[in-house]
């Protein structure tokens, strides 16, 4: 079995089936990357696309200087802050038009992100990025351009905080 | 962290991720089995990660693959082409440089070509006019042509050179100059500035009335510009006895237009400069008298004969400075300023176009010629020295680019930059 970085060198080389095979393998990452962070399917999957785009035409350039799942997911954390700064110069905020894709438990769902929301920015997208990314903590500190003892303690302090707002959640629903 | 817990709580949760290396993994891993309370610290990370896994999202569309099939296809369609793209993309910044380099050299070279052309036009313009190069003196010939006919080596020159000829034998007395002036040293010039209608006969009358009063010309220049009047200006040294008759004739050639004089007495000068050239040569007489006759040791000779040099060359000097005045006094000097009247006049012969038309060919054909031949004399003249320039700032060019693409690739690869 192929490494994400050998497939994309073949890629590079001209191999279509092997870029075949890193779609395959990232399509739903990537794609429940944008999802878990925007609030609309469409362009979740627009973005998705785009980001996949991007990959195809920088393949020339691309060099093995870091694992491949960091620089696919580099790509799709800088397509998320475009996307973000477009919404912020739209004046299209995510409470306007809140689109719910369709959930497996959305009970379940809506409680993890009510919790998910609370959190502070930085430690939220350091928990977000290990819990279902599953990114290693040195690929966050890569990713993000941060110490690894930053990613550390961030990501200690947000599950602690997590502990605690769900512990509230579950008192609050033993009351009920 | 403390004795009893000799693990921390972020290590634990490192632990529990799977990102500590293996031997501190291990001894975690032992202590956990025999410490309660982190393995309930491991057991809370566990279960944060079950309960966050609660939120899953749909898998990716299927239809999730229309611009990726382009983009695949796009690709697809040109890869004969990315020998030549590549080419180019990897050689971009150094043709860039090299592009900008040859542009500056071109720019560089011109505006030199034409500084030089416009200077060289101005000082043809001024050579036309009359002025000698001294006195235009164009700052791009480097070897400059003499003027013709330059002024003659001063006096002193030729009385230094006499000196070194020897002293003792070079010895005359000139008795006749010695003398006091029987009267005044009248110095006089005169200014006369006249416009006349028949220029060429006016100027062979200023050499004829010169030939008649036994004087001569000290300077004759004439002014000759296309679509303006002719100029004549002349220094003229004439007898002092017939400047008044001269100057009778030389108003008779035009309509005056200015006239002045001046006298400057000199009879004191005059009487001073023969007194101190009369001591001159009485101390240079007692001195060879000394010389001849009393006999001394080496260092006395030597001391008196340089002496002797001295007071000769200031003997000769001031007799440079007598001849001088009883020049200026013998002959006034008469400034003639003559200016043509001009009458403007249609021009008799109008080229016809064919005639213009060629003209301008031959005039435009010598301008491109001069251009080229001047690009190529930059060239040759500041090329090697462009050439260490453009060596050395392509190298900086280049490494700055390999440093620019680094850093590209390096924040590419932490999603900084992505595109």
């Amino acid at each position: 079995m192929y490494s994400d970085e050998q497939l994309m060198l073949e890629f590079k080389r001209g191999s279509q089936k092997a870029f075949e095979e890193l779609f395959s393998r990232y399509r739903n990452p990537i794609y429940g990357y944008f999802r878990r962070r925007l609030n609309h399917s469409a362009r979740a999957e627009e973005l998705a696309q785009e980001t996949f785009v991007i990959i195809i035409r920088g393949a020339e350039r691309y060099e093995v200087t870091a694992r491949f799942r960091t620089y696919i997911f580099g790509i799709a954390l800088k397509q998320l802050w475009s996307e973000r700064r477009r919404e912020l110069r739209e004046s299209r905020t995510a409470e306007e038009s809140t689109e719910q894709g369709p959930n497996p438990d959305p009970t379940k769902g809506l409680w993890i992100r009510d919790v998910l929301s609370r959190l502070d920015a930085d430690h939220r997208e350091v928990l977000m990025l290990r819990e279902y990314e599953q990114l290693s903590y040195e690929d966050i500190a890569e990713l993000l351009a941060i110490p690894l003892n930053t990613v550390r303690s961030r990501l200690f302090r947000a599950r602690s905080e997590v502990r605690t707002l769900l512990d509230e959640q579950s008192v609050k629903e033993v009351s009920r | 962290m403390n004795q009893e817990h000799p693990v921390s709580q972020e290590e634990l949760m490192a632990y529990r991720d799977g990102q500590l290396q293996r031997d501190q993994a291990r001894q975690i891993d032992a202590h956990v089995e025999s410490c309660p309370e982190c393995e309930k610290a491991v057991a809370d990370v566990k279960l944060v990660s079950l309960q966050m896994a609660d939120w899953q999202v749909e898998d990716a569309p299927e239809g999730m693959t229309r611009l990726v099939q382009a983009a695949l296809e796009s690709r697809a369609r040109r890869p004969e082409s990315n020998s030549a793209f590549d080419w180019w993309t990897k050689r971009r910044a150094p043709a860039y440089v090299f592009s900008g380099a040859i542009f500056l050299l071109v720019a560089v070279a011109g505006i030199s070509l034409l500084f030089r052309y416009r200077e060289r036009r101005a000082y043809d313009t001024a050579k036309s006019a009359g002025l000698s190069a001294e006195v235009y003196s164009a700052p791009f010939i480097r070897t400059a042509p003499p003027p013709p006919g330059g002024p003659p080596p001063p006096p002193e020159l030729s009385s230094r050179e006499q000196l070194g000829q020897g002293t003792l034998g070079s010895l005359q007395v000139d008795k006749a100059f010695s003398n006091s002036p029987s009267g005044p040293m009248i110095i006089r010039t005169v200014h006369l500035a006249l416009v006349t209608n028949s220029f060429e006969a006016a100027r062979t009358r200023i050499e004829s009335i010169v030939q008649e009063s036994k004087g001569y010309i000290d300077q004759l220049s004439i002014r000759s510009e296309p679509k303006s009047p002719r100029a004549l200006s002349a220094v003229l040294r004439i007898p002092d006895g017939k400047l008044a008759s001269s100057l009778n004739e030389l108003r008779k050639l035009g309509q005056p237009k200015e006239e002045s004089q001046n006298s400057a007495d000199v009879t004191g000068q005059y009487v001073d400069l023969v007194a101190r050239l009369s001591n001159a040569r009485n101390t240079e007489q007692r001195l060879l008298t000394l010389l001849r006759d009393r006999t001394g040791n080496l260092k006395d000779v030597v001391a008196a004969e340089g002496e002797i040099a001295r007071v000769r060359e200031s003997i000769e000097r001031m007799e440079a400075e007598r001849k001088n005045f009883d020049n200026k006094v013998q002959y006034a000097t008469i400034q003639v300023e003559l200016s043509e009247e001009y009458h403007a006049q249609l021009q008799e012969t109008i080229p016809n176009t064919r005639t213009r038309m060629f003209n301008a060919a031959i005039e435009g054909y010598e301008s491109a010629s001069d251009t080229i031949l001047g690009i190529a004399l930059t060239i040759l003249a500041e090329g090697p020295a462009v050439l260490v320039w453009l060596a050395f700032l392509g190298g900086i060019g280049v490494l700055a680019w390999r440093l620019y693409v680094l850093l590209r690739l390096r924040q590419r690869s932490r999603g900084i930059d992505p595109v």
